[in-house]
C-alpha cells in the first residue's frame, strides 16, 4: 500500500521537474547556510566556517542526482528522453521517416483489416450474456455427411432430452423459416425463427420494448404472438413506439406484436429478424416425426458445470432415446459444444482466414525486410554519432535501446497510419462481402474495434523489433576507434555489413515470389471457373424470386394460376423479350431429389440415385439459351392432366441412360407428391450449380404445371439492361396479388458472381496481398542496390578512370546483384512449386492449371528484379571519374 | 571527522522519525545536527544520504513537509510527522530493538553451550 503510494508519487515527480530541482536547491542552499552559521557561531572565520561546512555535506550536483532518481522513474524518464531524441531524428529526416511509416502502414494495415474478419469470425463471443455458457445441443449424424455431429434436432429427440438432463438451467429450441411480412410500402421476405418461451432466459436477454413469449403461448398452438427484430421494427414499421399490441401482417395472417428484440441480438448462424412461438403439429410428435431433424437446441449450463460433463450426459441420453426407438434412431448420437464453436465450425471459414493471415503475416515481413535496410543503411551514416555517444559513456545496451527505441516509434508511426488503411480495407471488405445472407450479416459485424486496436499496437511493437533488432545489435557492437578514424567511407565498405542486406534482399524476394505464385493461383482458378461455360446466357436476364404466402396458396393448382398469370403480365411487356419460371435457378444450390430408372435394378433406400430437379415453365431453356439436344420442349398442354413427362440433361444421360435411346425411356422421382414412370421426352444441355463445378451435375426437369411449388423464380430475358426491368416485373407480380414479397431481385450475372461462394472474395484479397509484396520487394530491392551502389561510387570512379568501358561497369554491377536476385528467385521458386498441393489439399475444390502460373510469377519476378538492379547500375555507370574521387 | 562512520541506510530513516517524533518539526539541517550530535558524533549525515532519505519517507507518506522561516529568520523547508508516521516509529522501533536483542545474544562473549 505504501510502496504503490509512492511509487504513483514518482510517476508524478516525473512532471513538473524544474519547479522540483529548483526547490531541492532552495533546500539544500537554506541547509548550507544554516550550517554555515553554526560554524560561525562556534568562532570559525567565514571561509574556513564555508570551507568545513562543503566538505561535510559533500557534493551538491551528486546530492541532486540521487535525489532526483529517488524523486522520478529513471528507466521511463530515459525512455522519454530516447522517445524525444528519436522524434527529433525522425523529423530531420522526413524522406526516411516518410518511407518507412508509410511501408509499415501498408504491412500492418492490411494485417488489422484481416485480422478484423478473424475477430468477427473467430474471437468475438457471441452478443449473449455468459457466451461460454450457452451451449448448443445437437445429433450426430451416423452417416459421414458434412457437419454431421452437429445436425439438428428431431422435436421428440428435443423433449426426451429435454426431460432427461440435468446439466442445464434451460434449455430452448429455434425452427428457422421465411415468411413473408406485409402492411409496409411493400411486403417483405424476411427470415423468421420459431423459438421456445425458453428462448431469451437461455440466451440471457430481455427486450428494448415489451416481453418475451410465455410458456402458454408456446402449448397452446394458436398464439398469433411476434417479437420484432429492432431493425423491422424501424424499417417496417417506422419506430412505431406504441407498436406493442399491435398487428403485423405474417404470411396474411395476423399476429400481436408483444416486444421488439434490440439489434445488437443477431446470431451469425442463426439469423432471424422476428420470433414466433415455437409449437409442434402432430406428425411433428408422432414416432415417424423423429426423422424430420429441423431443430436447432440452445441449452444454459447449471453453474459448476462444464461443457465436457454436459456432452456425456447427453450422449448417454441419446443413446438411451437410440435403444428406445431403434427403427428411427439408430446410430444417432447426441452432442454438446459451445455457442461460438458452433459459429466457427458453421462459418467453415478457418482454412481461408489461415491463408490470409499467413499471407498478410508475410506481407508485413517483407515490410520488415525494407525496413531492416533502410536502418542500417541510415545507420550506417550515423556511425560518428554512436562512437561519439559511446566515448561519452553510453553503454551498448543503453545504444540499443535508443535505436530500439526509434524503431518503436516508427513502428508505432506505421501502426497509427496502419489503422487509417485498416479502415478503408475494412470499408472495402464489408463491401466486397455481399454474397450471400450471412456475408451480408458478417459485413455489418466487421468494425476496427477494441480488439483490433490492441491487436494492432501489438503487432506494431513486435514488428519494431523485428526489424530493429538486427541493425540495433550491429551499430551497438561498432569498433569505436575505427569509427571515429574513418570519418568518411572507404573504397570498399566492409564485406559483412552488406551480407546482411544481401541475406534481406535474398529472403524477401523469395517471400514475394511465393505470395506471389499463390495470389496468382487464387486468381488464376476464380478466372477459370468464371470463364468456363456455365451452361446458360446470364447476359441480359432479370431473375426474381417469390414464395407464395398465405392460406390461399396451399393448393397446387391455384400455386400454378398464379405464376401462370404472371407470366402472361411480363410476355405483355414491351422490353421483355421472353419469359419463364423455374423452382430453381442455375448457379444456385438447388433441391435434390431421389429418382429411379425403369429397367435398372433396384437399390436400397439409403444408395438411391439424387439429381437436381427443376419444375419449368415452357419458355424456360429458350430464356436461358441453353441447347436442346434432342427431342423437345415442354409445351403448354403438359400439365397435370397430360401423361407425365420430363428433361434430362446430358450429365444425367451419361450417367444413367447411356446405354439405348434416352428419349422414351422412363424415369420416377420418388419424392414427389404421387410418384409416376414419366417419360423423358427431351435432353438438354448442362446447367452448372456452381462455377466450375466438375463433374456436371445431372439435373431431372418436369412441367411447372405438373409439379407447382408454392416458391418460385422469375426468369426475364430482357430487350435493354435487365436491371431497368426491375420494376416493371414487381409491378406484375402485383398485379396479380399485392400482399406477395419479391425476393432476390438480381440479374443473372449477378447470381452467378454470387455463387461462386467467396473464390472471387478470396482472389481478390490475395491478388491485392500479392501486387503490395510484389511492390514491397520490389521499392526494397531497388532501395538497397541504390545504396550499395552509391557506397562505391568512388571504386566505380576508379574503374572508369583506368578505362573500364560503362557497359562493362553495368554488366559488373548487374552480375553481382542478379546473383543475389537469382538465389532469393530460386528459393522462392521452389517452395511455390509446392503450393499447388498444399491449396488442394486445404480447400477440396481447389482446381487450377498451376505451371502458367508459376512460371509466370518466376519471370515477372526476374523481370522486376532485373529492373532492380539495372536503374542504379545503369546510374553508377554514368558516374564522372573526377567528380567521384574528389567527393572523398 | 575521519572517525565518524556514514549512516547506515536502513537506520536512518528511523533515526529521522524518532528525531521529528522527539523534538517535533524540524529542517533538514537540524535534523542532521540532532542526529550527529544524539550519536556522540560518531555519526556524519550529508546531503547525499539524508535528502533522498527524507524524499522516501515522503513518498510513504510517513512525513509532511512545509516551507517555513527558522529561528534566525532564514527559510527552511520543516518536515513533521504524520500520523501514519507516529504509527510507524512504534512500528519500526519495536522490530529494531527486537533485531539488535537478537544480534546481541549472538554476539554476547562466553554463553555458548559445552
Amino acid at each position: 500500500m505504501r510502496r504503490l503510494r509512492a511509487w504513483l508519487l514518482r510517476f508524478g515527480g516525473i512532471f513538473r521537474k524544474r519547479r522540483r530541482d529548483a526547490e531541492l536547491a532552495a533546500e539544500l542552499e537554506s541547509h548550507l547556510q544554516l550550517h554555515i552559521e553554526d560554524n560561525l557561531r562556534a568562532g570559525l572565520t567565514p571561509e574556513e566556517a564555508r570551507r568545513r561546512a562543503l566538505i561535510q555535506l559533500g557534493g551538491v550536483e551528486q546530492t541532486k542526482e540521487i535525489y532526483r532518481d529517488r524523486r522520478g522513474v529513471p528507466w521511463l524518464e530515459t525512455t522519454w528522453q530516447d522517445f524525444r531524441f528519436g522524434a527529433r531524428m525522425l523529423r530531420k529526416n522526413p524522406g526516411f521517416t516518410a518511407v518507412a511509416v508509410i511501408t509499415l502502414a501498408l504491412g500492418i494495415g492490411v494485417n488489422s483489416t484481416v485480422y478484423s474478419l478473424v475477430d468477427a469470425m473467430l474471437v468475438r463471443k457471441p452478443p449473449v450474456t455468459g457466451p461460454d455458457r450457452v451451449m448448443m445441443l445437437l445429433s450426430r449424424n451416423p452417416a459421414p455427411t458434412w457437419a454431421a455431429n452437429r445436425s439438428p434436432v428431431s422435436p421428440l429427440d428435443f423433449k426426451d432430452w429435454q426431460a432427461a438432463s440435468t446439466s442445464f438451467e434451460g434449455t430452448a429450441a429455434e425452427a428457422l423459416s421465411r415468411v413473408t411480412l406485409g402492411g409496409g410500402a411493400e411486403p417483405e421476405r424476411v427470415p423468421r425463427a420459431e423459438v421456445s418461451s425458453t428462448y431469451f432466459d437461455v440466451m440471457g436477454l430481455t427486450p428494448m420494448l415489451g416481453r418475451t413469449f410465455l410458456p402458454v403461448e408456446e402449448t397452446s398452438g394458436n398464439a398469433k404472438t411476434v417479437i420484432l427484430g429492432e431493425g423491422l421494427w424501424k424499417g417496417h414499421f417506422g419506430s412505431d413506439p406504441r407498436i406493442i399490441g399491435e398487428t403485423a401482417r405474417i404470411n396474411g395472417q395476423d399476429y400481436t406484436v408483444v416486444g421488439v428484440m434490440p439489434n445488437r441480438f443477431q446470431l451469425l448462424s442463426f439469423p432471424a429478424q422476428l420470433w414466433t412461438p415455437l409449437t409442434f403439429t402432430a406428425e411433428q410428435l408422432s414416432p415417424s416425426g423423429r426423422t424430420s431433424r429441423f431443430l436447432f437446441v440452445f441449452g444454459r449450463l447449471k453453474p459448476g458445470i462444464d461443457e465436457g460433463r454436459a456432452r456425456a450426459e447427453l450422449a448417454a441420453i441419446a443413446d438411451h432415446v437410440a435403444k428406445d426407438h431403434p427403427d428411427t434412431e439408430k446410430g444417432w448420437g447426441g452432442n454438446v459444444m459451445s455457442l461460438q464453436e458452433y459459429d466457427v465450425a458453421d462459418a467453415n471459414s478457418g482454412p481461408a482466414l489461415a491463408i490470409l493471415m499467413a499471407t498478410v503475416g508475410f506481407v508485413l515481413l517483407i515490410a520488415c525486410a525494407n525496413l531492416a535496410n533502410l536502418t542500417l543503411a541510415r545507420n550506417s551514416s550515423r556511425q560518428v554519432e554512436f562512437a561519439i555517444r559511446t566515448s561519452l559513456g553510453a553503454g551498448r545496451i543503453r545504444l540499443m535501446r535508443q535505436l530500439l527505441t526509434e524503431c518503436m516509434l516508427l513502428s508505432l508511426g506505421g501502426g497509427a497510419v496502419g489503422l487509417v488503411f485498416a479502415m478503408v480495407g475494412v470499408w472495402v471488405v464489408r463491401g466486397a462481402l455481399n454474397w450471400n445472407e450471412y456475408t451480408t450479416m458478417l459485413a455489418s459485424s466487421i468494425s476496427v474495434n477494441g480488439n483490433v486496436l490492441i491487436y494492432t499496437l501489438i503487432l506494431s511493437m513486435v514488428t519494431a523489433i523485428v526489424f530493429g533488432l538486427a541493425p540495433a545489435l550491429r551499430f551497438s557492437r561498432s569498433n569505436l576507434q575505427a569509427s571515429m578514424k574513418q570519418s568518411s567511407r572507404t573504397t570498399s565498405a566492409g564485406r559483412e555489413r552488406h551480407r546482411l542486406q544481401k541475406i534481406l534482399v535474398t529472403g524477401e524476394l523469395a517471400l514475394s515470389l511465393v505470395l506471389l505464385a499463390g495470389a496468382g493461383l487464387f486468381v488464376k482458378s476464380f478466372v477459370e471457373e468464371m470463364q468456363s461455360s456455365m451452361g446458360v446466357n446470364p447476359s441480359h436476364v432479370l431473375t426474381a424470386r417469390v414464395s407464395l404466402a398465405g392460406l390461399e396458396y396451399l393448393d397446387p393448382p391455384r400455386q400454378a394460376a398464379f405464376f401462370q398469370k404472371v407470366l402472361s403480365e411480363l410476355d405483355g411487356a414491351p422490353q421483355s423479350q421472353s419469359t419463364a419460371v423455374s423452382s430453381d435457378l442455375p448457379l444456385s444450390y438447388g433441391e435434390y431429389e431421389h429418382f429411379a430408372v425403369e429397367g435398372h435394378p433396384e437399390p436400397d433406400a439409403q444408395k438411391w440415385p439424387a439429381a437436381a430437379h427443376y419444375s419449368i415453365s415452357p419458355g424456360y431453356f429458350a430464356t436461358f439459351q441453353m441447347p436442346l439436344l434432342a427431342g423437345r420442349e415442354f409445351l403448354p398442354s403438359d400439365n397435370a392432366n397430360s401423361a407425365p413427362v420430363a428433361i434430362v440433361n446430358q450429365a444425367f444421360v451419361q450417367r444413367y441412360l447411356s446405354n439405348g435411346d434416352p428419349l422414351g425411356s422412363h424415369i420416377m422421382i420418388r419424392s414427389s407428391p404421387s410418384p409416376k414412370w414419366s417419360e423423358i421426352v427431351g435432353v438438354v444441355g448442362d446447367a452448372l450449380e456452381y462455377p466450375g463445378e466438375s463433374p456436371h451435375p445431372p439435373q431431372i426437369y418436369e412441367p411447372f404445371l405438373a409439379r407447382p411449388a408454392s416458391s418460385m423464380c422469375i426468369i426475364v430475358r430482357t430487350r435493354g439492361e435487365p436491371i431497368a426491368f426491375a420494376d416493371s416485373l414487381r409491378q406484375a407480380v402485383w398485379g396479380v396479388d399485392k400482399d406477395q414479397a419479391v425476393t432476390n431481385l438480381k440479374t443473372m450475372e449477378r447470381v452467378r458472381d454470387d455463387s461462386d461462394q467467396g473464390d472471387g472474395f478470396m482472389s481478390a484479397m490475395m491478388g491485392s496481398f500479392g501486387g503490395f509484396a510484389l511492390l514491397l520487394a520490389a521499392i526494397g530491392i531497388y532501395g538497397v542496390l541504390a545504396y550499395l551502389v552509391g557506397m562505391r561510387t568512388h571504386e566505380i570512379g576508379i574503374r572508369i578512370a583506368l578505362g573500364a568501358q560503362r557497359s562493362s561497369v553495368v554488366g559488373l554491377i548487374i552480375r553481382e546483384t542478379m546473383t543475389f536476385v537469382l538465389i532469393g528467385v530460386a528459393i522462392g521458386f521452389a517452395v511455390s512449386l509446392t503450393l499447388p498441393r498444399l491449396l488442394r489439399s486445404v480447400f477440396e475444390s481447389f482446381q487450377v492449371r498451376s505451371a502458367s502460373v508459376l512460371t509466370g510469377t518466376l519471370l515477372l519476378v526476374i523481370l522486376v528484379g532485373l529492373i532492380s538492379c539495372y536503374l542504379p547500375a545503369r546510374r553508377a555507370s554514368r558516374v564522372d571519374p573526377i567528380a567521384a574521387l574528389r567527393a572523398e | 571527522m575521519s572517525g565518524k562512520t556514514d549512516v547506515w541506510q536502513g537506520t536512518l530513516a528511523l533515526m529521522v522519525l524518532k528525531t521529528l517524533k522527539a523534538l517535533g518539526p524540524l529542517h533538514g539541517y537540524g535534523i542532521a545536527r540532532r542526529i550527529e550530535q544524539t550519536s556522540g558524533d560518531l555519526l556524519s549525515v550529508n546531503y547525499g544520504t539524508l535528502y533522498p532519505a527524507l524524499l522516501k519517507l515522503e513518498q510513504e507518506g510517513y512525513i509532511a513537509s512545509e516551507w517555513g522561516v527558522s529561528d534566525n529568520n532564514r527559510k527552511a523547508k520543516y518536515y513533521r510527522l504524520t500520523r501514519a508516521g507516529h504509527k510507524q516509529v512504534e512500528r519500526a522501533a519495536l522490530e529494531w530493538t527486537q533485531t539488535t536483542e537478537i544480534l546481541a545474544r549472538f554476539l554476547a562473549p562466553g554463553e555458548e553451550r559445552s
